[in-house]
């Protein structure tokens, strides 16, 4: 099995001494053609952890109607959900942004850095989730039809060899 | 997301619900009476007209619907309805059309009418109104016999010989021609018996392609799913259409020789062959109602045909067929309700249409692989369906096929715990002449998200090493010894979590904890999800480069393992799902990469918004082919994955690239077509913004100018 790790997860290793910077896309939670109409919008979130501070900003927008909550979430994996992990605060409309400042325990930055953490914006129509979006490294954002060397960007889920 | 996990909704508790008293629908009496004769009209055609659900379409009413609905608001059932039905034609009725449907559905499910009529905006608990109980009333009449889909419009007309005509002169297929095709011939699915979709042709190259002209443009029967190959011999081109109707084409002009509507009209979502075959004086078709027949390739009159399973059961064949020294094999689909029949492949005298031999491939008690399927009893051991036609190795005198996954989906909806459900989602190598098993290899044992492995097979050697290769829906490209079947490497070629171990010695994959310990009414994410990573839209093998080219999808999914009550004529996949994007993707559904099989690493890769559709076509000038959800069918330089010509066709772009030869010039055809599958349900879903007509399945013939 050729792992490819061009998103570089294996951070967990030993804590930087610099601050680490992560990143994600938000972009509609799974939706179906039923609720599609009310899943809309899109967004950034960039992360900074220092020691075992973090700091959260991004914006938002599209939303079909007004964020009502945003949150940090803890789960299984990359793309996995889990629990909510920290509270953000989020402009209560249909854009805006959305911050926060929390402190991480060991094991949650370690989460972080194997790409666990996502962070979810809920809305009045869709409270079960609207925006969502796994913290990654910073990665290259490929531009459309551009061929790279490679396989391009690729997440690396923590697969095991036996 | 999160949330869904805690509102995760088990049957026990919603069987409870039906002891409770039930209020009042919010729609009218009228409303669900005209919605019955609607539903007929529209729905039942897919779905049943005892809302039972058919192949991909699900039971609309019963427990099975419930289970899924039950907590769900009539708010996005009628959004959904009105947004993905007719399946391929979303919002193509009125919305008093959809409302009144969406009435009587519910009532269907024993919702008792109110005073107020539907609107589309009630948030109406469904388990609050409906217990699942189907009144008398609300059950709909049987459309009449051959009616056709309405909302997909297919053309009435006449079925048989409806365009009488001869070739002038057809030099018979032969087994050599089939092992060493012309260099100007398309004989079979994949060009040759290795599955490599490549062209030896070379006058089209990376210095020339961007003067590619439309040579000439034939519109296809619309009414159903249409990701066909054109076969061309001698200059004639074989088209299978919707409808099971076959059209022979000169291939250089386009015009008309002979039609065959061999009918019925369809019934279904997919609705043409994926591919015909040639030998002998012949052309073979497997249809959509699992019959197998066989032209007079001069004429398109029947010579013989033949039922290849019962299609009132639900049976079909869209994968099309192989010729393989006098016989011709087929797959069959739609093997996904508990029967005590089961999914087989099979072969057929090529003179006389008689059966020579059947593989099932599903391991019952008591044989090789039986005791795979948790102990169920034989009849709900369902699935594994062939939907493409398989391979052939002449000198190992050996074809390969892939299965599709076991039925229902989810490990907890069909109760075979971690069994590994053989022979489904396998590598299957078969003696052509018999039938037996020479040796198979299960890729995803115990597979639990409708993520099949089933599609092509790729025969490549290096050196003295011979090997198969194949990708499925996990996007893990897997190389076998196809001598053996012994596991020889894989690559992983995008972002997966199904897997948390792949054993490096014998490639078998462990699922992940969570996924192994989900329960029905669980929500279980899965990356990819059902469009794949790798789907139908097969990769080409370029002999040149050593390079697979490889159209992939990147999106994942929430499954929900639905219940599924063990009765004879139940069945259906039972699962709800749930789309999202694929972390890192930056929305983009659509990747397009090359890997070196020898070393199994990538070469290049892009992406972009929309996925692909089509087949990748590579060719001796050094130039590769692929067509997309987005209308854009494209050139690529195959040594680098650069761009080198594109153009906008009137649909999306879907079937198999092909490349043939007619007096010296060179010729690229490519199908626009409708339906797909999950690899066009799922964009249809994931990108709203994005749209391409809801017809025009055609042929588009381009050529450089003279």
């Amino acid at each position: 099995m050729k792992l490819y790790c061009c998103v570089a997860l294996a951070l967990m290793v030993a804590p930087a001494l610099a601050a680490e910077s992560f990143e994600t896309r938000l972009s509609p939670s799974p939706l179906t053609d039923g609720t599609r109409i009310n899943v809309t919008g899109e967004g950034e979130v960039r992360v900074s952890l220092d020691g075992n501070k973090l700091t959260v900003s991004g914006d938002f927008h599209g939303l079909a109607s007004g964020a009502t909550t945003a949150a940090l979430y803890d789960g299984l994996g990359i793309a996995i959900p889990g629990p909510k992990a920290f509270d953000l605060t989020a402009t209560p409309s249909m854009a805006g942004t959305l911050s926060g400042n929390v402190t991480l325990t060991a094991k949650q930055a370690a989460a972080l850095r194997a790409g666990h953490f996502y962070v979810q914006i809920d809305s009045r129509l869709a409270p079960d989730g609207n925006l969502t979006g796994w913290l990654l490294p910073p990665h290259p954002h490929l531009a459309q039809d551009e061929p790279v060397a490679g396989p391009g960007v690729m997440p690396q889920f923590d697969v095991k060899q036996k | 997301m999160t949330k869904l996990l805690a509102a995760s909704i088990f049957t026990t508790a919603l069987l409870g619900a039906s002891a409770v008293a039930l209020e009042n629908g919010p729609f009218t009496a009228e409303q669900a009476g005209g919605g019955r004769a609607l539903f007929v009209a529209n729905c039942a055609s897919c779905h049943g007209a005892r809302l039972q659900g058919a192949g991909e379409a699900p039971p609309l009413a019963g427990s099975t619907f419930m289970a899924a609905w039950g907590n769900r608001s009539t708010e996005e059932l009628y959004n959904l309805v009105k947004a993905s039905m007719p399946y391929g034609n979303g919002n193509s009725l009125d919305a008093a059309t959809y409302r009144s449907i969406v009435a009587y559905v519910l009532s269907a499910n024993g919702a008792k009418p109110g005073a107020v009529a539907l609107t589309g905006n009630e948030t109406v608990r469904i388990a609050a109104i409906a217990d699942g109980k189907m009144p008398v009333i609300a059950d709909a009449p049987a459309p009449a016999a051959g009616a056709a889909r309405p909302a997909t419009s297919y053309p009435p007309g006449r079925f048989g010989v409806t365009v009488a005509g001869s070739l002038k002169s057809y030099d018979p297929v032969t087994d050599s021609m089939l092992a060493h095709p012309k260099d100007a011939d398309w004989l079979m699915y994949r060009r040759n018996y290795q599955g490599w979709s490549h062209s030896p042709l070379a006058q089209v190259t990376t210095g020339n392609v961007k003067n590619l002209q439309l040579a000439w443009s034939w519109a296809m029967n619309d009414g159903g799913a249409s990701e066909v190959t054109p076969i061309i011999h001698d200059g004639v081109m074989f088209l299978s259409n919707v409808a099971n109707t076959v059209q022979a084409l000169n291939a250089a002009t386009g015009e008309l020789i002979w039609e065959n509507r061999i009918g019925p009209a369809p019934t279904r979502a997919y609705g043409a062959t994926r591919s015909l075959a040639l030998y002998g004086d012949k052309v073979f078709v497997p249809t959509t109602d699992a019959k197998l027949y066989g032209l007079d390739a001069k004429t398109g009159k029947i010579v013989w045909q033949t039922v290849i399973e019962d299609a009132k059961e639900g049976y079909s064949n869209t994968g099309g067929a192989i010729a393989i020294k006098g016989k011709i094999l087929v797959g069959l689909t739609y093997c996904n309700r508990y029967e005590t029949k089961h999914c087989f492949i099979s072969a057929y005298d090529a003179d006389t249409g008689k059966v020579a031999w059947r593989f099932k491939t599903i391991a019952l008690k008591g044989e090789p692989g039986g005791d795979t399927w948790n102990n169920l009893p034989d009849e709900f051991r369902q699935g594994a369906e062939t939907w493409i036609a398989g391979t052939y190795d002449p000198d190992l005198n050996t074809t390969y096929w892939g299965t599709a996954q076991s039925k229902p989906w989810t490990r907890a909806s069909r109760d075979s715990g971690a069994g590994a459900t053989l022979y489904a989602n396998s590598t299957l190598a078969l003696d052509p002449d018999s039938g037996k098993l020479k040796w198979f290899y299960s890729h995803a044992p115990g597979e639990n998200f409708d993520l099949d492995e089933v599609f092509e097979r790729v025969l490549v050697d290096h050196g003295d090493s011979k090997d198969v290769l194949t990708i499925g829906k996990v996007g893990i490209l897997w190389k076998l010894n196809r001598v053996t079947g012994k596991y020889e490497d894989s690559a992983q070629t995008l972002f997966q979590n199904v897997f948390d171990k792949i054993d490096p010695k014998t490639g078998i994959p462990t699922y992940r904890k969570d996924v192994q310990a989900a329960k029905v009414g669980d929500w279980i994410s899965s990356c990819p999800g059902p469009a794949g990573g790798h789907d139908w839209p097969a990769s080409s093998y370029d002999p040149r480069n050593d390079l697979m080219v490889i159209p992939l999808h990147q999106s994942c999914v929430l499954m929900r393992a639905e219940p599924m009550e063990k009765k004879i004529g139940v069945g259906g996949d039972a699962g709800s799902q749930r789309l999202f994007e694929m972390p890192g993707t930056d929305g983009n559904l659509g990747k397009l990469t090359a890997y070196n099989t020898k070393t199994m690493k990538a070469l290049w890769s892009f992406q972009q918004k929309a996925p692909f559709l089509t087949g990748v076509l590579t060719t001796d000038g050094g130039v590769g082919f692929v067509g997309d959800f987005d209308r854009r069918f494209r050139a690529i330089e195959t040594l680098t994955g650069k761009t080198l010509w594109q153009t906008r066709l009137p649909t999306s772009v879907q079937g198999h690239v092909v490349s043939y030869a007619v007096d010296g010039k060179q010729y690229i055809a490519v199908e626009t077509g409708l339906g797909g599958g999950s690899p066009v349900g799922k964009p249809t879903t994931l990108m709203p913004g994005v749209h391409h007509p809801n017809n025009g399945n055609g042929i588009f013939v381009f050529a450089l100018p003279d």
